[in-house]
């Protein structure tokens, strides 16, 4: 899990991985909650809300992945690909399940009808910019993988590409996240 | 063909293939978005691509993602396609990538932009007003 030159020492190490390992644990409780609300689409909403936590928390790590890459520092290439493919994997769950839980928000009686009728603007323009934006960030993180598996050691040119595109598709990421958590938390399906 | 096996030249048009066909599906989400808002005819037209998608039409509480299967379909095919033809076309050329990585990002914010309603909808009526459409 090599980051670039710099080492941490073994407490480093320690500190580091439990925070991310209590932070992950507690985060994921957030969308795996969805599972056991009382509601039909309960399982759809929480498998779209693994995803998308997993997918910010494998893709926020990918981006200090990036900066090694942008600043032609040495990588792990081994290691780079399997992130980006893992990413890449959880972006499409992110999105598959996002267009599976899209037609329940467009239902009768759905998050739709009543965000139109309490609050139009959060679906004519947050949600009409969220569901094409949210769309993004797989493919930009399949062209990553793509470019990092296509070539060997990676020039610099192109490693500075790819991390511009992690860059990219966290953004989109981020963006898409937020917005649906803040569509979520005005309407539940 | 001089060159050594162990030397094999690195060419960078399969980036450039990659990204500009992620530009180009993305501009074919955001037009065919567009365009499937302007009358319900081009709407049905649209959604019309995008049936052999589970889910793509029906009514009642489990709804259905409606003509947002067929901007899906559209954009994926444009991807796909375009990312084939480019790749073969680019894949023994070495293009800068700085050039390319500077105009890829301004790109991608821009098609992002024709996704925000308040900024796009005048334009897309402008346009649109060309063609005598509503």
């Amino acid at each position: 899990m090599s980051t670039g030159v710099f080492l941490h020492d073994h407490f480093g190490k320690i500190m580091i991985r439990s925070q991310i390992g209590i932070a992950a644990t507690l985060l994921l409780l957030l969308p795996a909650a969805n599972f056991f609300y009382p509601t039909e689409y309960s399982l759809k909403a929480g498998i779209h809300g693994v995803s998308a936590i997993l997918s910010i928390v494998v893709g926020t790590y990918l981006t200090h992945r990036a900066i090694p890459l942008i600043k032609d520092m040495p990588v792990h290439l081994e290691s780079l690909r399997r992130w980006l493919l893992a990413a890449t994997l959880l972006n499409l769950a992110g999105a598959i399940s996002g267009n599976w839980i899209y037609m329940r928000y467009r239902g009768q009686n759905g998050p739709r009808d009543w965000i139109l009728e309490q609050v139009p603007f959060f679906h004519n323009v947050l949600m009409e910019f969220k569901e094409f934006v949210s769309l993004f960030p797989f493919p930009l993180m399949l062209s990553a993988a793509a470019i990092s598996y296509y070539y060997g050691p990676l020039r610099r040119d192109i490693a500075r590409f790819v991390g511009i595109t992690i860059l990219l598709s966290w953004s989109f990421l981020l963006f898409g996240f937020v917005a649906g958590l803040i569509l979520t938390k005005l309407r539940f399906v | 063909m001089q060159n050594k096996p162990e030397s094999t030249p690195i060419y960078s048009g399969p980036v450039v293939a990659a990204s500009l066909s992620l530009l180009l599906a993305f501009m074919t989400l955001m037009i065919s978005h567009h365009i499937s808002r302007l009358s319900p005819g081009l709407d049905k037209l649209i959604h019309s691509y995008g049936y052999w998608i589970p889910g793509s039409t029906g009514k009642g509480p489990d709804g259905s993602i409606g003509s947002y299967s067929g901007k899906e379909t559209l954009a994926l095919a444009v991807w796909l396609a375009s990312w084939l033809i480019f790749h073969f076309l680019w894949r023994r050329q070495d293009l800068s990538l700085e050039v390319w990585s500077r105009f890829y990002v301004i790109a991608l914010i821009a098609i992002t932009l024709g996704f925000f309603h308040p900024l796009s909808d005048p334009i897309v009526l402008f346009i649109a007003g060309f063609f005598g459409l509503p």
